[in-house]
């Protein structure tokens, strides 16, 4: 495989062919966030919190998806990079309920430690949320698509995964969604027995194993590890 | 990544096959019911996810049932700025985006851009396309349609 190098916040990497600036970059300690985007999975590039500045170019480019090349200049983290990333976690926030307080990932999803890192708080923008009844009904996974950022994480967990194809993405614009079936009824598929391969892909709390009331949270609480240097 | 190209294409072929069959059905039968879409879904392989998601995806296919004839006014930027078409559309057959006429006759729906921007305001019935509408000209074009 070629080897070449490339330059990232001024210092030189060594990449190889074929590799994203996300990969390159994670592989030299450089922590850029990202939430549609899984090893594990085929790209997605749909949420573009992972974008970086890549000098002549005329826009960000998301790094999850874009193949670095032999000479190329990269900003992960420079002025302009941060601004983006966080009016688009503001508008992810804007849109999404305020009910970290009663949510079963609480301050434990990727959306908080994320946008804590970037140093979001409450958006500014007032835009209307997608309210869905909750889809509690299956024994294996709890549904709770107010919750959603459609980052197609579980729709392609459960399709290149487990080979399952339970999900689907649904309607255009705002009204998307990722629906089973036919969209009528809650969640309760018996494919889904013993699998749950999908829950831990959810960045947000819309997926969750359906947990005993009162039981204590496993998960690793938020850490805010500041990651927005400059 | 864990697909390779053989699986990718054997995929595509399924899938491809897909939106071509939901066209024909829309054609012939005005609608896409749930039990053929349930039963195309199990003859390709595919979820009733899937075949779901691209049905209600595409403005040009409704799992509802429509009219016999359906009016589609394009909203996209270039059509909307010159928009008076909704109004008066809603004038002349009396229901508005989303809904059908009582006699079965029309059923009119928004849509995105058709392609016809340069005689924006623009709109379909049926698969005609109408450009450079004032609302004068509405009612003799909706005449052709029984
Ligand atoms: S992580 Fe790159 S676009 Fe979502
Ligand atoms: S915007 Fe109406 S046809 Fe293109």
């Amino acid at each position: 495989m070629k080897e070449f190098s490339a330059t990232i916040n001024g210092s030189p990497v060594t990449a190889r062919d074929g590799m994203t600036i996300l990969e390159v970059a994670r592989e030299n300690g450089i922590d850029i966030p990202t939430l549609c985007y899984s090893p594990e999975l085929t790209l997605t590039g749909a949420c573009r919190i992972c974008v970086v500045e890549v000098e002549g170019s005329r826009t960000l480019v998301g790094s999850c998806h874009t193949p670095i090349a032999p000479g190329m200049v990269i900003q992960t983290h420079s002025p302009r990079v941060l601004d983006a990333r966080r009016v688009t976690m503001e508008l992810l926030l804007a849109s999404h309920p305020e009910v970290c307080i009663v949510c079963d990932k609480a301050n434990m999803c990727d959306l908080r430690k994320i946008a804590a890192d970037l140093d979001v708080g409450l958006p500014r923008f007032r835009l209307p949320k997608h309210y869905f009844p909750m889809e509690d009904v299956s024994p294996y996974i709890t549904r709770d698509m107010s919750k959603c950022i459609q980052c197609w994480k579980c729709v392609k967990a459960c399709s290149e995964i487990a080979k399952k194809n339970v999900y689907g993405i649904a309607y255009r614009g705002f009204k998307s969604k990722v629906v089973v079936d036919f969209d009528d009824q809650p969640m309760d598929k018996e494919v889904c027995r013993d699998c749950g391969i999908c829950i831990p892909f959810c960045p947000t709390g819309a997926l969750c194993k359906p947990s005993p009331v009162r039981q204590a949270k496993t998960a690793r609480p938020l850490v805010i590890t500041g990651t927005a240097q400059q | 990544m864990n697909s390779t190209a053989g699986d990718i294409s054997a995929e595509a072929k399924k899938r491809g096959k897909l939106l071509v069959l939901l066209e024909q059905a829309q054609d012939k039968l005005g609608c896409l019911p749930k039990e053929f879409m349930a039963r195309l879904a199990a003859s390709l392989g595919l979820s009733i996810s899937e075949v779901y998601g691209l049905a209600t995806f595409y403005s040009f296919l409704s799992p509802g049932p429509s009219g016999r004839n359906v009016i589609r006014v394009c909203k996209s930027l270039p059509c909307y700025l010159k928009d008076l078409l909704i109004e008066s559309v809603k004038r002349e057959i009396g229901v508005g985006p989303g809904e059908t006429t009582s006699d079965g006759r029309f059923s009119f729906e928004l849509t995105n851009c058709i392609g016809a921007c340069d005689q924006a305001p623009a709109m379909m019935v049926n698969h005609d396309v109408y450009g450079g509408l004032t609302p004068e000209e509405l009612p003799r074009i909706l005449e052709r349609y029984k």
